[in-house]
């Protein structure tokens, strides 16, 4: 499934108006400082194009945030406009982290008293293929929630969800850098 | 959205998740993901998907990281609002 053109297009824009931010110190940078920026800002444009309405994309913009190296003008700000940016920091402190620790808390409890039950019910043969399939799949969705930004505030469900529209914003990213690093080759030959 | 909004139907706190739900989403992440795709299979399971997404998702973010190492060498000279980001801009649209 191809990244429809105006999420790329919409990632496009709001990754320049970002690096527009490093514009003055662009000179003095060194190769790994250069990196880090375009990084940075890459994934900060990626984000706002969902708007607040991802748990990703909220975590990735406060992560955003936070890394900044913090001068007059903030590369979330740049990239957000200062209006957008306060709403969405409001979102990020307050709204997503205490829904989805109540989210938590109540699917572990769910999950001890369930895991109490389970080993006395079942014969030991069944018990054995599915405890480990339930393990794997246990173990993995933990490797997954690592991977995604503003993981482990997430159930199960919301987890997919956002891994669903995470790889597709990832592949619109990795789209346009792309498309960037050859036109820049092309343009730099003598 | 809806089916997050449904799926929060906490009445004691608890959070009431369909199969079918799961089932769903799972089904529309195995069409993203290059390989799965193109195994004619209806019985993938779902550790399997996991496993595929995870490392899917892990290369989609060492490529992020290459190319950004590759443009921080090419985009030493290059202005944000210089003609040559103009000309570089249109070639990509």
């Amino acid at each position: 499934m191809r990244p429809p053109s105006s999420l790329r297009q919409e990632f496009l824009k709001k990754w320049m108006m970002g690096l527009q931010r490093y514009s003055t110190s662009k000179k003095n940078m060194s190769i790994l400082e250069r990196k880090k920026a375009i990084k940075l800002s890459a994934d900060v444009a990626i984000a706002s194009a969902r708007n607040g309405t991802t748990c990703w994309s909220r975590a990735l913009i406060a992560n955003g945030y936070s890394k900044d190296g913090g001068d007059d003008k903030h590369l979330v700000e740049q990239i957000l406009g200062p209006e957008s940016e306060r709403l969405i920091m409001k979102k990020v402190l307050t709204g997503g982290a205490s829904v989805c620790n109540k989210r938590m808390r109540s699917k572990k409890i769910l999950k001890r008293s369930c895991g109490i039950q389970r080993t006395r019910k079942f014969a030991p043969q069944v018990a054995l293929a599915s405890s480990i399939a339930k393990r794997l799949v246990r173990k993995r969705t933990q490797i997954l929630r690592s991977l995604i930004p503003g993981g482990e505030f997430m159930n199960d469900v919301t987890l997919i969800e956002e891994t669903l529209d995470y790889i597709i914003s990832l592949r619109a990213q990795v789209d346009v850098m792309r498309s960037l690093a050859s036109a820049s080759e092309l343009a730099s030959e003598p | 959205m809806s089916s997050r909004r449904s799926s929060g139907q906490s009445t004691a706190g608890v959070s009431r998740i369909s199969d079918e739900q799961i089932i769903e989403l799972v089904s529309k992440l195995r069409q993203l993901l290059p390989e799965i795709r193109d195994r004619r299979s209806d019985k993938v399971s779902a550790s399997k998907v996991l496993q595929e997404t995870c490392n899917y998702i892990r290369s989609l973010h060492r490529e992020v990281d290459d190319l950004s190492e590759r443009l921080s060498q090419l985009l030493a000279t290059i202005d944000a609002d210089s003609a040559e980001a103009a000309i570089i801009r249109s070639l990509i649209m």
